[in-house]
């Protein structure tokens, strides 16, 4: 059924296309702001991809080399923020990040500052929310590869005579690659086409591809334009999605 | 050496914890807050929930949700239930499509999806509102409940079905009275998270929803973009919220049962 939808999408953006004068909205689409904002967009997915992994990567170690109801607690506290949709988590946010907010009500009564810092609308806020956001999805898969990791694989690395950073690089890390994988993936893919968190705590500066996609479709009602640049992004996400395939663990049925 | 090392994780890891929690914690507190100030607490009040419930528009975007989120749990109950039996029992041309398939709406940009249901309803020329928005939904909670209705009919003991027909049940009665039981929970798990998949969908609603027709989310998403943080903004946001963790509760505990 899915499929069927998508296919209709596909056909009827074709459509779009041809019934349209196809080159001049190729040629709109690259001497308009898109390429740009699919150039930002990839960034700030491939930013929020390293900054989850640097801070995802620890936890799930710390929860792998726990055992019995202390691991199972510790995972339990990573899965619920998941049930919270991103909507509510990124209000959330705002709430603290705000002019009138707990971080800035904090600062001036420390008296660190004496103006209230604008801590959102830019690039730094959408950083964090998609940080804060997508975190979980890449914890949880390299959990999962950490998991089954055999630890005494690392005993033997130690008895051999290697240091924790020699076996950390050498077993831990190829044997955790699986996780990664699927973690960058559960990550990236998302976050390219990331609509909320840009829109509500995001700038001018920091337009993305799924901003682009609603002003044109629900705003400007430019359905020709609109049509080229999903058509950019949807072949980008089946680049992805066939990366995805090869990773695939199981790591997103503990998401669910 | 080892120990300090295991003392940074550890202080890195709580660390890690507060920084996922600490923004909804705040956020509820301060609904309960008796004061317009956004931070800074003058006392326990209900002040911001009495104002909200006498807004009739919070009323009916909570009316829209519920019975968009009910549609789509009981068609995708039904509908997973059956795809999840197909994708067990039998193997057909095409199935390991179908399988990757079924992962799709967890893994792509919601954007996509919500364009693909835009483009065909206006293909299709049906006219947006609450109908659209539950099609949309069910088009992609199927997948949701079927992953959780499959995982739980990997462990099914087929030799309990084999026993009720050997008794001289048929296809229905075995189904009613021995496999539907068995495999219940599994399926109100499914259920569930059809639901929440529903409950808590603001791309795809907001697509397909046409003028007039708004759900929690919705109304979320447009006093926050408009008037941005307000009290009474996280007195409804933590209302939706209570609902979204009460049904994961559920669900959890269903998966352990």
């Amino acid at each position: 059924m899915i499929v069927l939808l998508y296919a209709f999408g596909m056909i009827d953006l074709f459509r779009q296309f041809r019934f349209g004068p196809t080159l001049e909205h190729y040629a709109e689409f690259f001497n308009s702001v898109a390429p740009s904002v699919f150039a930002r967009s990839l960034m700030m997915a491939f930013a929020t991809t390293v900054l989850c992994l640097l801070l995802g990567y620890p936890l799930s170690y710390y929860i792998a080399v726990k055992s019995g109801r202390r691991r199972e607690t510790l995972m339990l506290l990573v899965i619920i923020p998941f049930w919270v949709s991103f909507l509510l988590r990124t209000y959330a946010l705002m709430t603290i990040l705000d002019v009138n907010g707990i971080i800035n009500v904090m600062l001036l009564s420390l008296g660190l500052v004496s103006e209230p810092l604008n801590l959102m609308y830019n690039m730094q806020a959408v950083l964090l929310g998609m940080t804060y956001n997508y975190l979980p999805f890449m914890i949880l898969p390299l959990y999962a590869s950490m998991e089954k990791l055999d630890k005494s694989l690392l005993e033997a690395a130690g008895s051999l005579g290697a240091g924790p950073a020699r076996s950390f690089l050498h077993v831990t890390l190829p044997l955790t690659r699986s996780g990664v994988g699927a973690g960058s993936i559960l990550v990236f893919v998302p976050a390219v086409g990331e609509f909320i968190i840009p829109q509500l705590l995001g700038g001018t500066e920091s337009f993305m591809i799924g901003n682009m996609i609603w002003t044109l479709f629900l705003r400007a009602r430019d359905f020709w334009f609109g049509s080229a640049v999903s058509i950019v992004l949807i072949a980008l996400v089946v680049v992805m999605i066939a990366l995805y395939m090869k990773y695939i663990t199981k790591g997103e049925e503990m998401a669910i | 050496m080892r120990k300090i090392g295991d003392r940074i994780l550890q202080g890195y890891s709580v660390l890690l914890y507060l920084f996922l929690y600490a923004p909804i914690v705040i956020m509820v507190f301060f609904s309960f807050n008796d004061s317009r100030l956004l931070a800074v607490w003058r006392g326990f009040s209900f002040r911001w929930y009495e104002m909200l419930f006498a807004d009739p528009t919070v009323w009916t975007a909570l009316y829209n949700s519920i019975w968009v989120a009910l549609l789509t749990t009981i068609v995708s109950m039904v509908l997973g239930t059956m795809t999840a039996f197909v994708m067990i029992r039998y193997s057909f041309r095409g199935k390991s499509i179908l399988d990757s398939s079924l992962y799709f709406p967890v893994v792509i940009p919601e954007i996509t999806e919500a364009l693909s249901l835009l483009l065909f309803y206006v293909f299709t020329g049906i006219p947006l509102g609450g109908l659209t928005v539950a099609i949309g939904h069910i088009a992609f909670a199927i997948s949701y409940a079927t992953i959780v209705i499959r995982a739980r009919l990997v462990g099914f003991d087929r030799s309990v079905e084999e026993a009720a027909k050997s008794l001289g049940a048929n296809e229905l009665r075995t189904f009613i009275h021995v496999t539907l039981p068995l495999i219940l929970p599994g399926v109100i798990a499914g259920g569930l998270l059809a639901f929440t998949v529903s409950y808590d969908d603001f791309i795809k609603t907001a697509f397909t929803a046409g003028p007039g027709f708004q759900t929690l989310p919705l109304k979320i998403y447009a006093m926050a973009s408009r008037g941005g943080v307000s009290p009474q903004l996280n007195a409804l946001a933590t209302v939706t919220l209570v609902v979204s963790l009460a049904l994961a509760v559920v669900r959890l505990r269903l998966s352990k049962a």
